[in-house]
């Protein structure tokens, strides 16, 4: 019995020698490739450039810039294209922000802006919770959140009465929750809360929500065609306004993205475009508009 | 009649182990690349240290790794982005590689210097190309240490410089490579 068992013993390890012994023809690059466990373990595959910028069209992409980095955006909304020739389509009447995003981190920005649209101010920072990646770590999505508030320094509508420097200010909170599917196809979702501290009308309420959803679709390596669409609760949104729907195209050219859009919004802030839009694109209340964004590079190699 | 078999097998085991005993497969311990375009407009520089390999000091086999997703140097965040996305598209190739046979016969137990050359498939962007690139060999007490300095030309691994950034990036990128191997 013990005869016997001694007699497997050395089958087997005789039988291993010989594999031993044969493994010396496999490729040298297989072997290498085994070793490193494929694309698998090794190491963590963060997922980059799901959008091409920070912004989608009028709102946030799932994008943060990079640490050290200063994003100067230059965006223009013109009138409505349906003012006709008079009006030169729009062109006459533009509405612009300029404003300045900085990387502190990889994984949190923060930005500054001014529109001329009712004289707003707003600033946010956006913190990336999570990151989508393969390998090490496995993470489905990419998830920010992103912060903003606004002041509208418009002159009152009436002085008369006792005005608050709180109704100047807005609030809004959204989360982004991104997802690249392949090298040209992404997808976000955007749920959105904005607190209003004044409201027009004593029916309209004062917190509001809202769902995005956005996406781009990569045409060529520099060139995508991107959608957003905001819908607004039927019970939490103010009376007269709109969903709002943009579509457009982002160029990109080395340090500069170009982004130019059709929308049915005219403010270029979370508020107003989620929550102030008025127009209507079956009417043809369409506007044309463009971001600019140059990315300047202040902290050290990358 | 078991007792002549156990002699045998054992027998039969040492001599299928003594025929692999010069055997002897060098694998990188630190290794690294760095490459540089030099254009007119623009000077880029990045490197990696995470470049692997295995050397079969036997039959003259080598085989070298990277993961293009961990050069770093880039003169911006942007730029890193854009060389992974827009030129090496390192989600599609996620790796480059050197894999092939040394020409020359050296003997690794003598320390010394050598000039040697490498032939073999040089695959970056997934193109392999077949090249001959002269290495420094370093051997010391036992480390292999490998240098090397050539050139990749983007337009051979089917990478296309668009117009606008024609002065910002060199058509012909130098590389470094230095590695040194153990015996494993």
């Amino acid at each position: 019995m013990r005869l016997k068992i001694l007699l497997q013993c050395t089958v087997f390890l005789l039988l291993l020698s010989f594999k031993l012994a044969a493994q010396d023809t496999t490729d040298l690059m297989s072997q290498l490739e085994k070793e490193l466990g494929g694309d698998e373990k090794e190491f963590t595959n963060y997922t980059t450039a799901t959008f091409k910028t920070t912004r989608l069209i009028n709102g946030h992409s799932v994008e943060n810039v990079g640490k050290g980095v200063m994003d100067v955006k230059i965006s223009h909304r013109f009138g409505q294209v349906n003012g006709g020739a008079y009006e030169l389509f729009g062109l006459d009447n533009a509405t612009m922000r300029m404003g300045f995003d900085y990387g502190i981190t990889r994984a949190l920005m923060v930005g500054i802006g001014r529109s001329t649209f009712e004289k707003t101010y707003d600033a946010f920072f956006k913190l990336k919770i999570l990151r989508q990646s393969k390998g090490k770590k496995n993470m489905p999505i990419t998830l920010s959140y992103v912060p903003t508030v606004a002041l509208k320094t418009l002159k009152f509508e009436d002085p008369s009465r006792e005005n608050y420097f709180s109704s100047r200010l807005f609030f809004t909170h959204q989360l982004i929750i991104g997802r690249k599917f392949s090298e040209h196809t992404s997808l976000q979702l955007m749920p959105t809360f904005s607190h209003h501290n004044l409201v027009q009308l004593n029916t309209d309420p004062n917190d509001l929500i809202a769902v995005g959803i956005g996406g781009r679709q990569k045409l060529t390596k520099r060139l995508s065609f991107n959608f957003e669409y905001y819908y607004q609760l039927p019970d939490y949104k103010l009376a007269g306004t709109t969903n709002a729907l943009s579509v457009g195209f982002d160029i990109e050219t080395g340090g500069h993205v170009f982004q130019l859009h059709f929308t049915n919004s005219r403010g270029m802030s979370e508020r107003t475009f989620v929550s102030e839009t008025k127009g209507k694109w079956e009417k043809g209340d369409i506007l044309f508009g463009f971001n600019i964004s140059r990315v300047f590079t202040i902290g050290k190699r990358h | 009649m078991l007792k002549r078999f156990f002699i045998l097998s054992a027998s039969l085991m040492l001599f299928t182990s003594l025929a692999n005993a010069p055997l002897v497969v060098y694998s990188v311990s630190a290794g690294s690349i760095t490459f540089r375009s030099d254009a007119p407009m623009e000077l880029i520089k990045a490197s990696s240290t995470e470049l692997k390999g295995v050397f079969n000091a036997d039959k003259k086999q080598f085989a070298f790794t990277i993961f293009i997703k961990t050069f770093k140097g880039f003169n911006s965040p942007l730029q890193q982005e854009h060389f992974n996305e827009n030129y090496l598209e390192s989600d599609k190739f996620p790796r480059a590689s050197f894999e092939g046979k040394i020409i020359e016969d050296i003997d690794l137990s003598k320390d010394g210097i050598y000039s040697i050359r490498a032939k073999g498939n040089l695959t970056i962007h997934g193109v392999a190309e077949e090249r001959i690139i002269k290495c420094e060999l370093t051997i010391k007490k036992a480390v292999v240490s490998v240098k090397s300095n050539f050139t990749v030309l983007l337009a051979d691994h089917n990478i296309s410089i668009p117009k606008v950034v024609h002065e910002k990036l060199a058509s012909e990128i130098k590389v470094e490579v230095k590695a040194d191997l153990i015996a494993k």
